[in-house]
């Protein structure tokens, strides 16, 4: 019955007519893959690839209190400039995570977020939340998911790609940072919101090598799908988005974190900071996990064995204590190697540790390695 | 998609070609589509003695687990070693090499039930 729900981005028909086999995702009709996972990763990773993201969500935040909100909201310092953008948790008062997103201000008046989708069965999640704690704070919240497509345009040929197609310099625009610019081809103008942030890795701080997120009002989505595959990036699916964002260790709501994982468990404490005069909700436990350490916390794994690691997977000690579980898993191309993270009692987190996953009843030794397991030009 | 005639097949996507009293099983065209670029085969261990529908291997893809459903009852003869390095036989050649495992077939009767080609078309 669910099938009569399952929305569809602006470009989903694009990604039919391309090839692409689709599949439900989030409730969403999204391309898996195009050419194949693992190549539309590895070509994501050696040339450009063009991802839709309009499953996820997009909100705008205007009044002369976004600042102060986005203080008592949100985990992270909040303490950036215009045309910055900054990762962010929304945690619950126990610490627990509401969603991660992307914060990107224009103004102190004035700043967008851009979160996770909102499957049928979280729908309003993000926007609820923010809404049932808006409280006395002037800040008028729009939801501009539905009105805008966003896009992903990673990989090492990016700037290359896009750059001539954009009135901006986007040599000039630093990693986390952001700008409106126009998408220029013949006499078109399209205005575009494009900031230097991903979920491939593929960017490296230099003026060379960087990716970035676009969104655009629904009426431009095709157009600005096909220049931006007339550039030679190639469109790639989610399941690479996948194995991209996991080489490179990025959590992924649902899995690493989620209602029951802290930031701090998640191994995200940077994320979190105390902010001067503000009380932000959840800090009294995060600020005590990220001091204290917290009981579990995610770890990467290498598999040993031969085999695959999913989530769900439980993890046992050598001494036959079950400590954990694995929160995501993945074949990882780039390295040719199982990796996973997982969630384990905190006493077995050092790095070099061996340690059993129990896959289909039989155990297969896995090793804690540091993470990220993909740096771009590095690999482990 | 190739569904070659001198085939049996099951509902669970396995291929089965009997020579004698030995099995040859893979999984078939559709199989390895569906599942997308496999990236790992568990295989059973030569000498395992398995009842027919038993989960004798698992075909695993980036982004999903097949199981491989034993057609006889008996005892595992051989096993494709190869794939151990090169899973990705299984999408290249599902029906040549990217075969799986061998099964010494003790109860004959047991092939009543297996699909042909056409059969196991229908189901798709």
């Amino acid at each position: 019955m669910t099938e009569i729900n399952i929305r569809k981005t602006p470009l989903s028909e694009m990604h039919e007519k391309l090839g692409a086999k689709m599949v439900n995702f989030e409730d969403w009709y999204m391309p898996v893959k195009f050419e194949g996972v693992i190549e539309d990763h590895i070509w994501t990773r050696e040339h450009a690839g063009i991802f839709d993201i309009s499953h996820m969500t997009e909100f705008m935040l205007e009044g002369p209190d976004c600042i102060p909100f986005l203080k008592h909201m949100m985990t992270n310092s909040i303490g950036i400039g215009d045309y910055v953008a900054q990762y962010q948790h929304m945690c619950y008062p126990n610490g627990r995570v509401v969603d991660d997103l992307y914060i990107y201000r224009e103004s102190a008046e004035k700043v967008r977020i851009i979160a996770n989708a909102q499957t049928l069965e979280t729908d309003g999640k993000d926007f609820n939340w923010l809404k049932e704690n808006i409280g006395d704070y002037k800040v008028k919240i729009t939801d501009l998911s539905l009105e805008r497509t966003r896009f992903a345009f990673q990989g090492p040929e990016t700037l290359n790609l896009l750059n001539p197609i954009t009135d901006k310099d986007l040599t000039q625009i630093k990693r986390f940072r952001w700008c409106y610019t126009n998408i220029i081809v013949n006499s078109e103008e399209i205005p575009i919101f494009c900031s230097r942030t991903g979920y491939t890795g593929e960017d490296d701080w230099s003026d060379s090598l960087a990716s970035f997120e676009i969104s655009c009002e629904n009426k431009y989505a095709t157009r600005v799908y096909q220049i931006f595959l007339d550039t030679g990036a190639k469109p790639i699916g989610i399941g690479a988005r996948d194995s991209l964002r996991l080489e490179c260790c990025y959590a992924l709501y649902g899995n690493d974190i989620n209602n029951e994982i802290t930031t701090v468990e998640a191994n995200l404490g940077w994320v979190v900071k105390e902010k001067e005069g503000f009380n932000f909700i959840g800090q009294e436990i995060l600020l005590k996990q990220k001091s204290e350490g917290p009981k579990k916390i995610s770890v990467g794994l290498n598999l040993l064995d031969k085999g695959i690691l999913r989530a769900g997977y439980r993890i046992i000690s050598l001494g036959g204590e079950d400590i954990g579980h694995i929160t995501s898993g993945t074949f990882a191309p780039t390295l040719n190697k199982t990796v996973g993270l997982a969630l384990i009692n905190s006493e077995y987190k050092a790095i070099g540790s061996e340690l059993d996953v129990l896959i289909r009843g039989k155990k297969k030794r896995a090793v804690i390695v540091k993470t990220p397991f993909y740096t771009r030009g590095k690999k482990i | 998609m190739e569904f070659p005639g001198d085939l049996k097949y099951q509902a669970t996507h396995e291929w089965v070609k009997i020579e004698g009293d030995i099995a040859t099983v893979g999984i078939s065209a559709h199989a390895q589509d569906q599942l997308g670029e496999i990236v790992f085969v568990e295989l059973p261990s030569v000498g395992d003695s398995l009842e027919k529908g038993a989960v004798a291997a698992n075909v695993e893809s980036s982004k999903a687990v097949g199981e491989v459903v034993t057609p006889f009852t008996g005892e595992i003869t051989a096993v494709n070693e190869n794939l151990e390095d090169e899973p990705e036989v299984v999408n290249s050649s599902p029906y040549g090499d990217g075969w799986i495992f061998k099964v010494k077939i003790s109860n004959a009767s047991e092939a009543d039930g297996l699909l042909d080609a056409a059969g196991y078309q229908a189901t798709l």
